[in-house]
């Protein structure tokens, strides 16, 4: 019997993170890693270590205080 | 960074500038760059503001100034919103984008009106469907009649 769950899509970030350049004036690479409802991705799907996710979630936050990227929507 | 009110922008750029460089000063920090960093349309508004111009500077300041400084930050209108972090060192590139700016012919560009659309989002092509006309119900009814 065929398992009918998909097959999960591949990390954003490719394979390996190697440490990405996150910083928070980059809006548009940062866009890439939020839902279509503005929330942060989980590791499994950006792919980053916890290390990386962290950087992540810290460039995100700084954008959102300065109203470079939405907090819902 | 900081988030500078349009309106201040609008009045002149070197004055807005100011208001944040002179903070700085009050409470001896010792400036490396300070350069406008772009003017664009807010994710949310700020104090009923959509748009806003973003300053970004680089500077050292001793700790006890901190809570002062962040204090009259709070306290001056003009100055929508403000991030402090701390960085090891200047970003390569910079000072020479700073240099720039401080350039006889440089000129900063008008802000837009606040209910100006953003231009890196187009606005929405017209479909063909928003231009069918509906028919009048009761004159039809009137003419069947």
């Amino acid at each position: 019997m065929s398992s009918s769950r998909r097959a999960p899509a591949p990390p954003i970030s490719g394979k390996n993170c190697d440490e990405p350049v996150l910083d928070y004036k980059d809006v548009d690479n940062l866009r890439r890693f939020l839902t279509v409802h503005g929330q942060i991705l989980s590791r499994k799907r950006t792919g980053y270590c916890a290390q990386c996710q962290k950087a992540l979630k810290q460039a995100v936050k700084r954008a959102r205080h300065l109203s470079l990227l939405p907090f819902v929507g | 960074m900081f988030l500078l009110d349009n309106q201040m922008v609008r009045e002149d750029w070197n004055k807005a500038k100011a208001v944040v460089l002179d903070l700085l000063q009050k409470h001896g920090a010792k400036l490396k760059t300070a350069r406008r960093w772009d003017e664009r349309k807010l994710a949310y508004p700020i104090d009923g503001r959509k748009r806003a111009t973003f300053l970004l500077t680089y500077a050292e300041m001793e700790n006890e100034h901190l809570v002062a400084f962040r204090r009259d930050l709070e306290l001056n209108e003009r100055i929508l919103r403000y991030l402090m972090i701390q960085v090891d060192q200047v970003p390569e590139g910079e000072l020479e984008k700073a240099q720039a700016e401080s350039a006889a012919d440089f000129v900063v560009p008008a802000p837009p009106a606040d209910d100006a659309p953003d231009p890196e989002k187009p606005a929405p092509e017209r479909r063909p469907e928003d231009d069918v006309q509906v028919p009048d119900l009761d004159l039809m009814a009137v003419e069947e009649n």
